[in-house]
Order: structure tokens, then sequence, then C-alpha cells
């Protein structure tokens, strides 16, 4: 295979992790909370689509595949949204180790519900497909994954429109600014964020119903996606869409580069040093917001 | 001694003078928070640092600390140059400061404070034993000073804003200052505790022997207890003298109270 | 009575209530032990469970009422305490009370209370969380199992050097991550036990994925002493250093690091000491598990569920205090066994909901809640404001602007 394959299979991945990303740079940013489990929204987002298609028949048309994906970011979005009002609402106040650790509880708890209720066996999605791949200029296109990279930029596309334009995304961003101003001109603080909590989610349970058709779900995948949503966060900058759309866009290149001329099993390792590097040396990022606050 | 009010600002030289700023700039992005500012302090000296909010008075502070990296310009402590030192360096020869928001460490009680900033328990021995018995007199001394005796054991952060000033002032004593920077010392307490504060600056330059460099917004605070003053407003210095010639300044006038 | 003395007061009044409805509770549930409305204690191990959630309630809560007194007894007897506590481990352990079941519940016990006070030292007295301990624990048992099958070095001779690999490792790796704050520290940590994981499973000295199978283990009971004398030196070391300016210093960079370097401070020098130092007990246990658990794998070596276990413990026990971790430690893993005995599979979903439920509702902790309720009630007994003499008593009679 050629290195422009792995390329090509790098950008078509990379924007499902830049979907993910922009939904824990959403929260980190507004709520100022790093969510660790985040990567669980995804998971579950995923598990959604699984269980819906199975109930389906099994095996579907690419339509009724794409048609879980509203229903799972719908269902995510009441997830989010109940998981700040009641738990992590309590801790928003307090040192950023405590949401830390409250959210990586919900983390570990999730994951461990998911084994129970639906076994640590791994699972996909199968979409039925004539012809699964496309082929152009001799590199070999997925059918799926091209469809999961369309999906996965214009998820983020909404997001961005919602956030620009619509009175309750820019209620979104005042909140995210300055809470207690938004507080005096009658937003409800508090409403708000659990709202931003459930669109994170939403966004993210939606780019996990697409991993779910291309790359597969098991219970424990959800760590590694919040990893990865730091990486390119931290990359990228906090207040910045573009920004999470380049890193993750990156990330899945290095990703797939390191998979294909090095080997596979140390993708996870590269990823997770580039994170160490990058807070260490980077925590600017490229656009958007520097990590690092003033003391 | 305090250098005599009538014969104004007398130039420091750099033999008396403990600090010293020369053409200080400090740049953030495209904002000039400090524009090139020449003060000194000579010893013994309680010089006032005025000005309204954003005149870049803490800033100043920062830079003079090593908190800031400047730009542009020079520090001196007693005669050396000093700009780039580390604000740990210029702690530990001698140059104390205090914060506006007043930092204490919350969670510790408030006679370990004491303890812990003493500046003479450093060498690597100390480190593993038990507070010597000079520190903890001295710990002692200052508490009883400060009448914070009661409360020794009170976890810092639980104490009311005007106690932990106190106790920030105690921790800067601790440290047994040379040169005592003091950011809003009247700020955020009555008048029967700003009066308190007076007595305190006072006792401590004459009898401790501390040179004082203190920002202040309280004018009545200023006028009474500095020898000169500094004004700052955008950042640059536009005046400087006694608190006499300081409140006649035209210059002043128009920056607190916008004339221009 | 000024505003504050009545919330004072109130908060006082609220808390006591408290205690005494927690008291009633746990005094309900002996008694419903008691007549077996639970099972018999004897044979039936949620009985035995209930009798131990009730007999805790109630004992902590009497000490709670008693806070001061506790304090001060703990302090002036604390290394009595500690001989007392140390010389009954060994004693039972000798005298053959404990049979093979307790005897792991106990040495588990002990090793957590390493791996929890070890965590506590850089993340609750330090203010460093660091969510990637666990690479040391697996260093330190990856050099032991090594050294042990490929080059036969006997095992007290592994576990000095497995010490020594875990303090390179934390000293090459704090050069890096020490500059990093709070929750970024965090992060960063926690990528480093990922990586850890990652090239565990991929070397071959590591045994891959598949790991080192580790024949020819050591007595039960010497593993049992192994862990039980690391425990009581690292409360040694942790109880003494409190005592000294080193302890006072690592409290000052968790407090506010910026004022402790205007204070002339080198808090690189202390965070370094502290991470090293709890890079070195918790390297040590882990040389010690390897040849016990007979086995080792990045799975088991670099546990991320055991890194959030041991974090809780210390969090539930009191961060920053020295008693707290360890208390944690022993009531969180006897806990976790019981429930693994009980309902099979879900201990880390418990895990997860104590993690909830302790951040929300006792974010001090245990140990933490007793020295809040004291310092309570001396601050009431000074009478609130009044405590600091007249000028402190004014000194904030005015709300002040802050400019």
């Amino acid at each position: 295979m050629s290195v422009v394959q792995f390329v090509v299979n790098g950008l078509l991945v990379g924007s499902l992790f830049a979907t993910v990303a922009v939904g824990f740079a959403l929260i980190w940013g507004v709520v100022d909370i790093i969510n660790l489990a985040h990567g669980e929204m995804v998971m579950l987002g995923g598990y959604c689509s699984y269980w819906l298609i199975q109930l389906a028949g099994g095996e579907v048309s690419v339509g009724i595949a794409l048609a879980t994906v509203p229903v799972a970011m719908a269902v995510l979005f009441v997830v989010g949204y109940a998981l700040q009002r009641v738990l992590i609402q309590q801790v928003t106040d307090e040192s950023l180790f405590l949401t830390l650790l409250i959210t990586f509880g919900i983390s570990i708890a999730i994951q461990q519900l998911a084994i129970q209720a639906w076994s640590a066996t791994p699972r996909s999605i199968n979409v039925g497909l004539a012809d699964p791949s496309i082929f152009v200029a001799g590199l070999i296109i997925p059918k799926m994954k091209l469809l999961a990279f369309v999906g996965a930029l214009v998820l983020t596309l909404l997001l961005w429109l919602f956030l620009k334009r619509t009175r309750r995304g820019r209620a979104i961003r005042a909140v995210a600014q300055n809470p207690q101003a938004s507080e005096l001109i009658g937003i409800d603080v508090e409403h708000t964020r659990a709202v931003t909590f459930g669109i994170s989610a939403a966004i993210a349970g939606g780019a996990g119903s697409f991993i779910g058709m291309i790359l597969g779900l098991w219970p424990q995948m959800g760590l590694n996606y919040t990893l990865k949503s730091f990486v390119i966060v931290v990359f990228g900058g906090i207040g910045s869409i573009p920004g999470a759309l380049v890193g993750g866009l990156s990330l899945g290149t290095i990703e797939e580069l390191t998979a294909g001329l090095v080997s596979s099993t140390w993708t996870l390792a590269v990823s997770f040093s580039l994170l160490i590097v990058l807070l260490v040396f980077k925590p600017d990022g490229l656009f958007g917001q520097s990590v690092e606050g003033e003391q | 001694m305090a250098t005599d009010p009538q014969t104004g600002s007398a130039a420091g030289t750099a033999d008396t003078a403990v600090i010293r700023t020369e053409n200080v700039t400090k740049r953030f992005g495209g904002l000039t928070a400090v524009d090139s500012v020449d003060m000194h302090v000579d010893r013994g000296e309680i010089v006032g640092l005025i000005g309204p909010n954003g005149a870049g008075k803490s800033t100043l502070f920062n830079c003079i600390t090593g908190a800031y990296e400047v730009d542009e310009g020079h520090v001196y402590l007693n005669g050396t140059d000093v700009t780039g030192s580390s604000e740990r360096t210029m702690s530990q020869a001698g140059l104390v400061r205090m914060f506006q928001e007043t930092r204490v460490y919350g969670e510790m009680s408030v006679e370990e404070n004491l303890l812990v900033s003493s500046r003479y328990d450093t060498d690597v021995l100390s480190q593993f034993r038990t507070p010597s018995q000079e520190t903890r007199e001295k710990a002692d001394e200052l508490l009883a000073y400060v009448d914070l005796d009661g409360l020794r054991d009170m976890e810092a952060g639980r104490m009311s804003f005007g106690q932990q000033k106190l106790l920030e002032f105690a921790m800067a004593l601790m440290a047994d200052p040379d040169v005592l920077l003091m950011d809003e010392p009247a700020g955020g307490i009555n008048p029967s505790m700003i009066e308190q504060m007076l007595d305190y600056i006072r006792d401590t330059n004459t009898e401790q022997e501390v040179t004082i460099l203190l920002i202040e917004h309280n004018m009545d605070f200023v006028m009474e207890i500095a020898d000169r003053i500094y004004a700052l407003a955008h950042g640059e210095r536009i005046a400087e003298g006694t608190p006499t010639e300081i409140q006649n300044d035209d210059r002043v006038l128009d920056a607190y109270l916008g004339r221009e | 009575m000024s505003t504050r003395d009545l919330r004072t007061r109130l908060q006082t009044v609220r808390a006591y209530l408290g205690t005494y409805g927690w008291l009633a509770l746990g005094g309900a549930i002996l008694v419903l032990v008691g007549l077996q409305w639970l099972g018999p204690l004897s044979t039936s191990r949620a009985s035995l469970l209930f009798f131990a959630v009730g007999l805790f309630l109630v004992v902590w809560n009497l000490l709670l009422l008693r806070a001061t007194g506790v304090l001060e007894f703990a302090h002036d007897h604390a290394w009595t305490l500690l001989a007392v506590f140390a010389v009954g481990a060994v004693a039972v352990q000798a005298a053959g009370l404990l049979n093979s079941y307790w005897s792991t519940v106990a040495l588990q016990m002990f090793m957590f209370g390493v791996l929890a006070l070890s965590w506590d030292l850089i993340g609750g007295q330090t203010g460093y969380p660091s969510f990637g301990n666990m690479a040391f624990f697996g260093i330190g048992g990856y050099t032991a199992a090594v050294l042990f099958k490929n080059y036969g070095v006997a095992l007290p001779l592994t576990l000095v050097v497995a010490a020594v690999m875990a303090l390179v490792f934390a000293a090459i790796i704090g050069v890096i991550v020490l500059r990093l704050r709070g929750g970024y520290f965090a992060i960063a940590t926690l990528g480093v036990l990922l990586v850890a994981i990652q090239v565990a499973r991929n070397l071959s000295i590591t045994g891959g994925t598949d790991g080192i199978i580790l024949l020819d283990v050591p007595d039960q009971a010497l593993i049992y002493y192994g862990m039980l004398a690391v425990l009581v030196t690292e409360i040694a070391v942790v109880y003494y250093l409190s005592t000294t300016r080193f302890g006072y210093v690592l409290n000052t960079i968790r407090d506010d690091e910026r004022k402790a370097t205007a204070m002339g401070i080198n808090t690189t020098y202390y965070k370094t000491a502290a991470w090293g130092l709890s890079a070195l007990f918790t390297g040590l246990v882990g040389a010690m598990w390897a040849p016990y658990n007979t086995f080792i794998d990045p799975a088991t070596a670099f546990n991320t569920a055991w890194n959030v276990e041991f974090i809780v413990m210390a969090f539930i026990g009191g961060t920053g205090t020295v008693i707290g971790p360890v208390l944690g430690a022993f009531g969180i893993r006897s806990l976790v066994f019981q429930i693994d005995s009980l309902f099979t599979g879900w201990q880390l979903v418990v895990l997860g909901v104590v993690v909830i439920v302790t951040v929300i509702g006792l974010p001090e902790g245990l140990v933490g809640q007793l020295k809040q309720r004291a310092s309570a009630l001396k601050y009431y007994e000074y009478g609130g404001g009044a405590a600091g003499g007249a000028e402190a008593a004014d000194a904030d009679a005015t709300e002040g602007g802050n400019d």
C-alpha cells in the first residue's frame, strides 16, 4: 500500500476523531470541565445504532443505518444533559482534579455496566452495499468510510453553524465567556451548561454511530477516544473548531502512517506520547485559546 | 532613615537606592503595560505607587520581583543588575512581596504558614528536622505581634480576609525582608484596621529597618504613610514627588479624574 | 451574635444532627444483624457485610463526636499506635490465625495502603494528582519478573533493583511532567501510563501481550510480611516528614505554588523528591506483587482501574492526611473483596459509584471530616471572629472593594 493510501485512510478516519474532539472542546470551553467520560458517549452512541439496527434485522441498507444516527444523537443528548445536571454540576466550581475524578468514575461505571449488559465481545454494524469500495486513482476508498467522513464533516459544520447563528448558540458562547454576566441578562446558566453537555454528548454519539459502522464497537473503546480528543484539542486550541478539525485529520493521518509504515501495535503508543509532548512543548495550540491559563 | 520630604525627590545614587528601575518596559501582545519607567527606592524610605486601574502598577511590581521578564530596561537591587532574575532568587536576596488578593497557604494552619516562611531553614539537613527553636520563637513573636495567637491552629483559608491579610504580613516579616513590596495593604479592610496597618508599616520601617514600596488606591493612606510617591498612568510614569507635590500635580489629577 | 457566629452555630447543629443520624442508622443495622434478620452472621457473607457497615457507622460517628480528643490522642501516641499495629499484624500471621483467604485480603490491604499513601504523597500533600502512578508499579513488577525468571536473581535483590528502576523512571518522566499544573499534569501522567501499557505489549523482554509467568514463588506469609514492612516503613517516613519543613513545603506547593516560589522555595526540588519517594514505594510493592501473583502482563502491571481505585482510597480516607489513605485502602479493598464474592463482576461499577458519591458528598474524606469537625469545634469555642483579638475581629467589618 502506498503512502498516499495511508494518508487518505488517515484523513477519512481522522474526521471522526475531529468530530469527537469538537464535542470534547465544547464542554471544556463552556463548562470548564475536562470530561473523562467523553469517550463513553461515543461508545454509547455506537451501541445505540447497533441495537436499533439489530431490531431492524441485523443487516440493513445505508438509508436505515444513517437514520439511526439522529436517534442515537437524541438519546445521547438526554444522557449528557442528565449527567451534567444531576451529577457533574455538583462539583463544577471545585478544583479541576475533582471534576477529573468524578468523570473518571462515571466513565468506569458506564464501561462496566456496558460490559455487564452487552458482554465484552466486539461488535460491528453491517451495512449492505453492492460495491463496498470505490477506486480512484489507484486508491481504495471504502464507501462507508467516505460516508462517515462526510457525516463527520456535516456534524461539525452543523455545530459550528449552531454556535454562530442561533440564539441558543450565542447563549452558550456567552456563558462560556462570562457566566456571571450571562446570569444577569437572564440566561439560565445551569440549564445552558447542561444543554451544552447534551450537545457534546450528542455529537460524540453521532460520531460513535459512524465509528460503529466502520471500526467496530466494544465497551472499553471509550478511553482511547477521550485521550485522542485531548491530544487534538491541545494541538488545535480549545476555542477553535477549525483547530480541532486540523488536529483530528492530522492525528488520523499520523496513526495510519504509523500503522502502515511501522506496525499497527505502536499506533496508540505514538498517539499518547504525542499527548505528553504537546502538553509540555506546545500548550498554546495552533489556533484558539491556550490550554495553560495565567496563574 | 526617611528622606527629608522638604528637599523633594533627591535622585538616589546607586549607593543608596535599594531598588532602581531604568527604562523598564513590559508588553503583552499589542499592549504596553509598563512603558519606560524609571524609578528608585532609597534605603529606609516608604515609597508609594499610585495610579488609576490599568496603569501598570502591579505589572511594574511583577517586573521588579522577577515574576515577569522585562522586554526592555534594567532592574537593580542594591546596585546590582538583577534584570532577568527569578522571583525565587530575588526573594532569597531579601526582596519580599505581598499580593493584592492576599495569598496565604489555605489548608495549612496559621502557625505552619509562618514556620514555612522563614528564609533561613534552607540547608538540606534542616528540611528533615522539625522547625528549629529559633524559627519557632520568631513565629510566636510574630503571631503575638499581629494578634493572631488564638488562631494559630486555624486553617488559614478559613479565616476572614482581614485576618489573612495580617497573616500574609506576618509571613512577609518572618522572611526577614530587606525590602517589602506591598500590594494594596489598605484594601478590603475597615477604618480601624487601616489605622493598625499604618502603625504596622511605620513600625516595620523604623524598628525593623525595612524599606517599603507599596501600591495603594486609598489616597489618604498613601499620603499619610509615604515619603515619596510615583504616579503611573497608561504604563507611564507621569509624576513623582512628596505627597504634597503629588496632591497638587495637574497630570495626576487629570489621570484620576480623566480630564483630558 | 454576628451573622457569622450564627451561621457557624447552625452548621455545627446540622453537623451534629447528621452525626447522630448516621449513628442511629448504624445502630439500627447492628440490631438487625443481631436479630439475624439479615442472615446468620457466622455464615452469611451479606450479613458480614452489613455488620461491618453498621459497626463502621457507629464507631466512626462516635469518633466524630469526640473529634478534638481523638486527634490529640492520635498525635500524642502516633508512634505507639503504629508499633501496636505492626506487632499485631505480625503476631496474627505468625500465630497462624489467618487462613489463606484472610491472609490474601490482608496482604492486598497492605499493598493498597502503600499505593494509596504513595499517591497521596504526590497527589494529596503536594497537589500534583497523578493518574499514572501504576506505571511505577508495573516497572517494579516487570523488573522483578525479568530478573527473577531470566537471570535467576534472588528475590530480595530484585526488590532493590526494581526500586531503583522505578526511581530512575520517575526522575526521567518527572523532568517532563512536573512542569505541568493540576489537571494537565493528571492527563499527562495518564498518557504515560497508557504509553507504558503499549510499550509492554510490544517488547519481547516483557513477554508482549502474554506477559511473563513465574513459577517457584515465595511463601504467601513472606509476601505478607514484606508488604506489611513496606507499609509500616512508608507510614513512618511520611508521618515523620509531615512534621518537618519538607512536609510543610510540600503543602505550600499544593496550596499556592506561586506564593511558595515568591517566598523563595525551590519547588522543583521538593516536587521531584515527593514524586521519587512515591515511585520508590509503589515500585517496591509492584516488585513483590509479581512473584506473588505468579504472573505479570500489561493489563495487570499497568492496571488503570487500580490507579483510580487507590486515588479513591486516598480520597475517601482524606487526602493530605497520613492515615487517611491507609484507612481508605483497608476499607475499600475489603469492600471490593466482599462485593466480588457476592456479585462477581460488579466491583468496578460499585467503585465508580463510590467515586461519584464521595466526590459529591465527602470531598474532604473521612479523616478530613474528622479534622474539620475538630477545627470547627475549636473555632466555635473561640467565638468565631473574636478569636484573633480585637484588631483582627474588626478587620473586615466592611465588605471593602478590591480594586
